[in-house]
């Protein structure tokens, strides 16, 4: 019996030893998590990347980018409004506890972020140098964007992924590093040697430029360009060269339609990643209105700039009314005064999707015309945008036969832009003409008769239309390099004529925690930020109430 | 592994009979002085024991010459040496002393006297539970265990219960304790909703836990067949079970087979109950619908919401109670069958029970059938084999509390409270079947009325499980024991969550949404000891060592889709298919078929066919040896060595330790025990230390799916979380002391315990860090937090005479806790929280210096002097809303549950009073409210306020600020209510005194029941659950959960949004046992 208990001691604690190195594999085995890889190509991460510049759609995270923003940015220009009275951005309020306004920030940290760094690294093992020079591109792109929109934010401990706390650089570090990077991507958008394939980038980058490497590349001469025309209203923007190099690069990069850098959407289905952020489906702009501003600068309302000219574009990027007039809200106001009677009912005007029922807040299938439809297209930058760069650094330099011959330019490409990309659900009454288009370019009160006649207004403000509904965080920073009411030394008016803040009397409309100012930043986002890094919020006021009146560099003289 | 061990098994089973004594079956019968059965008497020979039936009847299996053991609470035990006879008659004294040599179900399914136990442990008899008629069984042990607190998530049936032993832990992971069943470890997830992007298991849509409850599935358990809860609260207690039961252990053991001499013996018994909702929140219905500020007119309602700050209502406008129009009454029928069945080494139990529930709230059902057959089957007089096998299958239908991507504001209760007073909720919807419309023409702009709600926007499940298990214990020598411990748990279980084409949650063109998932849990677990005993001189030694494998695997499909087929673009925006107009309750509606194919989304290892899985795999190997000197002194070592697949694999092996001490005082100095006033006196202290994981791959980086505009068949994204391969298992030590006391006659009893646990290195699982890091979410060992306790339980019988007793028990509590360190990243005035716990602005925020329950949101900002600072152009608060700062403290005072218990002849009465002194609440629905002009704080909106505070003029922290004298009118300028700060909507101190449950039972007298030939005994009883409720809060029902437990860290109890409150319930039933 004894030696029956022995044997079996003996056999067990060799099983199970057997039994334990069994188990250990089996537990390794469960470590890694079964259900997602590691490692993908990077041709199918591109798409995403690619789908951030709008509105980041993924299971892991949706909306950043450029539109999400637009939405609330485009009440500080007055491109809109919402329809409610007092609203916080329309009065030029900072976003507090929000992620609003955060949409760029997540875009370049997060959306864009390691996904971009794993197409350069594994682009770079992998020698597809395109695929590489696409990923610079868009950090280049991000760089600027963010700085333009945040001021200070991480430059130099970004990616960091030990790191717990991140230190904030300057907007001027910024700049500079973009630009670094921009050169990045041009010598390896340069590249031909290696894995380099067309076709392959062209399947990743169908929504953006389908593959086209000349016009990633006056893409980036694009971004190029903007890093320098930002910085035109300081003092040494002519004497350091860079209204030179603000010419150069908007030489270089997009010169015609056909180069016009515009993300797409597939609309397969109702899923958001599919449909444009701005498009009836998403139904989220429903309650705003075009801006007072805009409809009457294309109305000929505007009594410092095309007085009395009826701008035949407005047919194709405004809503008319039930009046068949283009009328706006002012952001701050809503559509208040239409309720109260101060504007007749009738100028109330429709959503961008064209709803017929004035007041209603979705679409009508996909009415919409312009960018305001499911599938865009949805310009990220045009040609016409850099001859406005060209006409406004001309100007600067006191060359002012080249600027009017830009803007001119400017004018003349975005109204064959509206004719050739936007050209759908435009009513026949409405639709431009060859004569129409003439007409406007000929009128004195739009392009003066000689170069001497030219103005930063005529410049700022047809840039200002040109970039309207798409361009907002552009206009934004053109808006405040002028500080929205500077006065045109040469005129004596203010560049953007007829230009209203959120009026401080006799009723405060500005939002009172700004303390009187305009708004000029926007504050970094609240859950990346807010919740982490108070010390370095701290230092740079951003716990302020008033952090987002703080003027950026750019602007400052 | 597994075969291993089934092998070692085979081999215990064939080996050792070969090598038995021979042995005799011994049956017998305990009996009282007064000759009546003892029922439940343990009886053991050799460290087995069987127990006394219903006629106090027994039989053992034992050796001539064996000492058979015989206790029961409340007398002396007897011990009698097995001789030639094998038909015994036990009598048993009633003890001076009781509750001295009970024996305890403690880790590892191991017996053990109370004396030798160096830690507290707290006992629930399961006919206490079952009485208290609670679908959920969690929900009966409130109030009956110190330190042990269940939080409800909601009043509705197939609710699940938040259960939290000595307060929280950990601040990520799970805080819920383990369940063993029997030895075996039973699973008790609850449904979480996010996927991790596809990445996991939860729904395909990876929504959050704020918007819709799942049943925890512990609640699978048949009430009926649990014979006693043993809770595990302190420190060594669970450092045999490990990292799982760092929270604590409930070790429930279920009723056994006995021996019935041959006879079948059928008990039934049902139960009847009704529920009622009478707690709601405090709505003012004065004001019409109006946008704001009471400018003269109304603007055309473009939102679709309800805002009351229009006009006061025209005199003579028909208003409707809706909110007794919403709720109905609740019926529910219980009905138990059970049959025992024995011979001389063979006995049989089936049990069987079915459930059905009508909850409170529409549309709110819940059915369950439990089965389960178990066996005892003796083979020699050494070996003893527990099979047992049982079925659960029940299915649930819950109104949705929100849309699956909703922040928890929404659902049916919230939209009820929001609705316009003179409008009938009634009338939701034409004959056609569509929505009715208030101020839109577009429904899914039209807020959901709240029947309609009810009604359209639900989610629903169907469970199927089955738990085998098996329990051998062998004794081969008169020292040695052997015991095996094999389950095996299983089930599935399918769901979906479905929102109405028509309703405001989504937009038109999202056309409805579904989301079905198909899970499936297989769980195997196996526990393997040996137990040595041995005495020598006035020593008393006990060696355990063991192993534990555990293979944990929830399997999942999950789909979600938009565009139910044809819902849209239809007259009449009524549901199509095939051409047909599809009636809101066909059978399919809740198929992913009626999705839009291209809408579709899964999980994604589902886009290859296959289900996303979850594994959590461990090793365990632990030894314990006690000590014990001449029966008053006892010490016990213990160690675990644990393995476990979550954890990198350089951190992966991992020990712990535990000891405690435990002198019975009253026997070390016997003098303490003259004039029998003291009698029994022990203390004891304990120490040990554990580990916590994290949630299987929640530290790995990996990409998921990306859904923009593509060519590409699948395109990929990074997760959100950043990896860390150095992630260490979280440690946890605690040390207590305690004491047991029994008086005159242990009439009276206390128990007194004080724990401190320090955990380190905790798991921050999710939280932020800037995404400078290129991710959202990071999972580090970055904090670390400190959890101390008093437990008091008192027991006294006031009075026991023939005909009359009266019981009673205190279970007192007492906690209190500090966060000592946080990720560094996170400022000192700023909060760690789950993102689940983000109700509205204000969620579960942990602040360093701050207890667990912190509550943190928005504040009113304030000057130097404390003042608050008001805004010199408009006289309105201004508010600190840029981050979240402490604003509340959820940790409550005290707690104490109070037990009564009445014996009067056949008649028996109990009652549980549960009563909660202080701690914060927030209440979210007060703020929805205000926000609405329909809180009971907007009612007076004419009188000019003048907010006690300074202006924010620049001399607000100077010397000499100027106090605010500017007069805001309220109802021209709603703004003051819209930007009230979250800290105006938390309420201090909120106290409750709550009548749990009430009992009122009666036997028929023996005489009546002889006349009744069928019957051995039947009862009557009426059980009451939350009758009563006195408390100082405002809200509706302060017993709140705005999360289910599928959420980690502390949870969201103390956060009232949305959450329908416990109803009241009246049960009546019998109970009947047949000849």
């Amino acid at each position: 019996m004894k030696h029956n208990i022995i044997r079996t001691i003996l056999f067990s604690t060799i099983l199970s030893f057997v039994g334990l190195s069994s188990c250990k594999k089996k537990i390794e085995d469960a470590y890694l998590n079964p259900n997602a890889p590691v490692l993908v190509p990077i041709e199918t991460v591109l798409p995403g990347v690619i789908g951030g510049f709008t509105a980041f759609n993924s299971a892991a995270g949706t909306n950043y980018g450029l539109q999400i923003d637009d939405v609330l940015l485009g009440r500080y220009v007055q491109y809109w409004g919402s329809t409610v009275a007092g609203e916080n951005y329309g009065s030029m309020g900072g976003t507090i506890g929000s992620d609003n306004t955060g949409g760029i920030w997540a875009t370049t940290y997060y959306g864009h972020g390691q996904n971009v760094n794993y197409i350069i690294q594994k682009g770079t093992e992998q020698q597809k140098w395109d695929f590489v020079g696409v990923g610079y591109a868009i950090r280049a792109w991000d760089w600027l964007e963010l700085t333009n929109q945040y001021g200070d934010a991480i430059l130099k401990q970004a990616f960091d992924v030990s790191r717990a706390q991140f230190l904030y650089d300057t907007q001027p570090e910024f700049y500079d590093s973009c630009r670094a990077i921009c050169f990045k991507a041009l010598e390896n958008l340069n590249r031909t040697d290696g894995n380099v394939n067309p076709a392959n980038l062209a399947a990743s980058d169908a929504y953006l430029n389908n593959g086209d490497l000349n016009k990633w590349k006056k893409f980036v001469y694009g971004i190029l360009a903007r890093s320098y025309i930002d910085l035109s209203s300081k003092n040494i923007f002519v004497s350091k060269n860079y209204a030179d190099s603000a010419i150069k690069y908007a030489t270089l990069s997009l010169s015609n339609n056909n180069e016009n850098i515009l993300a797409t959407f597939s609309g397969l289905n109702t899923s958001n990643g599919f449909n444009s952020y701005f498009g009836p489906t998403r139904s989220n702009i429903g309650t705003i209105r075009q801006g007072g501003y805009i409809a009457n600068l294309m109305s000929g309302a505007n009594t410092g700039a095309f007085t009395g000219v009826s701008d035949p574009r407005a047919g194709y990027m405004l809503s008319e009314n039930a009046a068949g007039t283009f009328k706006g809200v002012a952001p701050w106001l809503g559509v208040s005064e239409y309720i109260s009677g101060t504007t007749p009912t009738s100028g109330y005007p429709k959503n961008f999707w064209r709803n017929p029922v004035v007041s209603a807040t979705s679409g009508t299938d996909d009415s919409a015309k312009y960018v305001f439809g499911n599938r865009g297209p949805w310009p990220i930058m045009t040609a016409s945008e850099m001859q406005f760069v060209l006409a406004e650094a001309a100007y600067r330099k006191g060359d002012k036969t080249a600027a009017l011959a830009a803007y001119k330019n400017g004018i003349s490409l975005n109204f064959d832009m509206l004719t050739t990309t936007f050209s759908f659900k435009i009513p026949a009454s409405r639709v431009i003409t060859a004569t129409s288009k003439n007409a406007y370019l000929n009128n004195p009160a739009v392009v003066p008769a000689t170069a001497a006649g030219i103005t930063l207004t005529h410049i700022m403000l047809q840039k200002y239309i040109a970039l309207f509904g798409w361009g907002t965080h552009q206009t934004w920073t053109d808006m405040r390099k002028y500080h929205y009411v500077d006065i045109d030394p040469a005129t004596g008016n203010k560049v953007y004529a007829d230009f209203t803040p959120p009026p401080t009397s006799p009723i405060n409309y500005l939002i009172t925690t700004n303390n009187g100012k305009y708004v000029y930043r926007c504050r970094p986002r609240f859950n990346s930020e807010y919740l982490y890094n108070i010390p370095e919020l701290t230092r740079i006021g951003a716990l302020n109430t008033d952090y987002n009146t703080y003027e950026c560099w750019f602007s400052m003289p | 592994m597994t075969k291993f061990f089934t092998r070692l098994a085979v081999c215990l089973f064939f080996f050792f009979p070969l090598i038995a004594n021979a042995q005799t079956t011994i049956s017998g019968k305990v009996i009282n002085d007064k000759k009546n059965p003892v029922i439940g008497a343990t009886v053991v020979v050799k460290g087995k024991g069987t127990q006394s039936n219903s006629s106090g009847g027994f039989t053992i299996v034992a050796s001539k010459g064996d000492i058979l053991t015989v206790t029961s609470v409340g007398f002396t035990s007897q011990s009698i040496k097995v001789g030639n006879e094998t038909n015994l008659v036990i009598e048993l004294q009633e003890a001076s002393i009781k509750l001295d040599d009970v024996e305890i179900v403690t880790a590892m399914d191991i017996k053990r006297n109370s004396r030798e136990l160096g830690y507290s442990v707290q006992t629930v008899k399961g006919s206490d539970i079952q009485q208290t008629q609670r679908e959920n069984f969690v929900n009966a042990l409130q109030g009956r265990v110190a330190g042990l607190t269940i939080t409800p998530t909601s009043g509705t049936a197939g609710a699940s219960s938040g259960i939290v032993l000595r307060g929280f832990n950990t601040i990520s992971g799970t805080n819920q304790p383990l369940f063993v069943v029997d030895g075996i470890i039973l699973d008790n997830q609850t449904l979480n909703s996010n996927s991790q992007s596809g990445s996991g298991i939860g729904l395909a849509s990876d929504g959050n836990n704020r918007n819709n409850d799942n049943t925890n599935r512990i609640a699978d358990l048949n009430p009926n067949d649990i014979e006693n809860v043993t809770v595990l609260k302190g420190p060594e207690a669970t450092a045999l079970y490990g990292s799982q039961a760092s929270s604590g252990a409930i070790v429930i053991t279920t009723k056994k087979a006995k021996g019935t001499d041959g006879k079948v013996l059928i008990s039934y018994d049902n139960s009847f109950r009704y529920q009622k909702e009478t707690r709601f929140g405090v709505v003012n219905n004065d004001f019409g619908p109006g946008s704001s500020n009471n400018i003269p007119f109304t603007s055309p309602n473009a939102t679709g919401s309800f805002t009351s700050f229009g006009p006061r209502w025209k005199p003579g406008t028909t208003f409707y109670d809706n909110l007794h129009h919403f709720f109905q009454t609740g019926f529910s029928q219980t009905h138990n069958l059970s049959a025992e069945f024995g011979v001389k080494n063979v006995a049989f139990r089936a049990t069987g029970q079915f459930f059905d529930s009508k909850g409170v709230v529409p549309n709110n059902t819940y059915r369950k059938y439990n089965f389960k057959l178990a066996n005892t089957t003796k083979i020699g007089n050494k070996l003893t084999i527990n099979p047992s096998i049982a079925f659960t299958n029940a299915t649930n239908i819950r109104p949705l509390k929100s849309s699956a991507s909703g922040s928890g504001a929404g659902g049916y209760l919230v939209e009820l409270y929001e609705w316009p007073a003179n409008n009938d909720i009634r009338n939701f919807e034409d004959n056609l079947g569509n929505k009715n419309v208030l101020f839109n023409t577009n429904r899914n702009s039209d807020f959901d009325n709240p029947l309609w709600s009810a009604k359209y926007n639900k989610s629903g499940d169907v469970l199927n499980r089955v738990v085998s298990t098996v329990g051998i214990d062998y004794t081969p020598l008169t020292w040695l024991s052997l015991s095996g411990r094999f389950g095996y748990d299983y089930y599935k279980n399918d769901g979906y969550l479905f929102v109405h084409p028509e309703s405001f949650q989504l937009t038109q063109a999202t056309g409805g949404s579904l989301d079905n998932y198909y899970r499936t849990y297989k769980g195997y677990n196996h526990t393997i000891t040996a137990t040595a005993k041995k005495k020598f001189g006035d020593f008393s030694t006990r060696l355990l060592t063991g192993t534990v494998w555990q293979d944990f695997e929830t399997q999942q499909f999950a789909i979600v889709g938009n565009n139910l087929i044809d819902s849209f673009g239809k007259v009449n925006n009524n549901m199509y298919k095939f051409g047909m107009v599809i009636p809101s309750d066909f059978l399919n509606t809740y198929d992913s078929s009626n999705t839009a194919r291209i809408s579709r989304r899964r999980l994604l290892q589902n886009n290859r066919g296959l289900p996303n899985v979850n594994i959590f795999r461990e090793l365990a190997f632990f030894g314990e040896v006690s000590i014990g000197f001449k029966n008053v002194a006892f010490l016990t070592y213990s160690h675990r060595f644990e393995s476990a697949s979550p954890i990198p694999k350089q951190n992966r092996n991992y020990n712990y330790p535990g000891a405690s001490l435990s002198l019975i005082m009253s026997d070390i100095f016997p003098a303490i025990k003259k004039g029998n006033i003291l009698n029994y006196a022990k203390i004891r202290a304990s120490l040990a230390s554990t580990a916590r994981l994290n949630d299987p791959y929640s530290n790995q980086r990996f990409f998921v799916n990306n859904f923009s505009s593509t060519n590409l068949p699948t395109t990929y994204t990074y997760n959100f979380t950043n990896a860390n391969l150095d992630l260490k298992p979280e440690k946890q030590k605690t040390f207590e002391i305690g004491t047991e006391l029994r008086f005159l006659n242990s009439r009276l009893s206390i128990e007194g315990a004080y724990y401190n646990t320090l955990c380190k290195d905790q798991i921050a699982q999710g939280y932020r860090a800037s995404y400078a890091t290129g991710s959202v979410l990071n999972t580090t060992n970055a904090a670390s937090l400190r959890n101390q306790g008093v437990e008091l339980t008192l027991n006294a019988t006031p009075v026991r005479r023939k005909d009359f007793e009266w019981n009673i028990n205190f279970n007192f509590s007492h906690m209190w806790s500090e966060v000592l360190t946080l990720p560094e990243s996170i400022g000192q005035l700023n909060d760690f929280y789950n993102s689940d716990t983000y109700i509205s602005n204000v969620r579960g925020g942990l602040i360093r210096g701050r207890s667990t329950g912190s509550i943190t949101g928005s504040n009113y900002i304030r000057n130097n002097a404390g003042q608050i600072v008001i805004s010199s152009l408009n006289g309105v608060p201004l508010i600190n809303g840029g981050t979240n700062v402490f604003i509340g403290d959820r940790t409550p005072d005290f707690t104490l549950g109070t037990l009564n218990t009445f014996r009067y002849k056949n008649l028996s009465l109990s009652f549980l009073w549960d009563l909660k002194v202080g701690g914060d609440i927030y209440n979210g629905t007060d703020q929805l409210l205000t926000n609405l002009g329909k809180s009971i704080r907007t009612a007076d909106r004419s009188t000019p306020i003048v907010v006690k505070g300074v202006l924010n003029d620049g001399l607000q922290n100077t010397a000499n600020p100027t106090v605010n004298t500017l007069a805001i009118v309220p109802q021209y300028s709603s703004t003051y209510y819209t930007s009230l700060p979250d800290e105006e909507f938390i309420q201090k101190d909120v106290n409750w005194f709550r009548l749990r449950d009430l009992t009122l039972s009666y036997s028929l007298p023996s005489k009546t029941i002889k006349n009744l030939k069928a019957f051995k005994s039947l009862s009557l009883f009426v059980t009451g659950n939350d009758l009563i409720l006195f408390t100082n809060y405002y809200g509706a029902d302060p017993a709140v959960n705005a999360n289910n437990p599928g959420t980690g860290g502390v949870g969201g109890y103390g956060l009232d949004l949305g959450s329908a409150p416990t109803p009241l319930g009246l049960n009546f039933g019998l109970r009947a046992n047949f000849k």
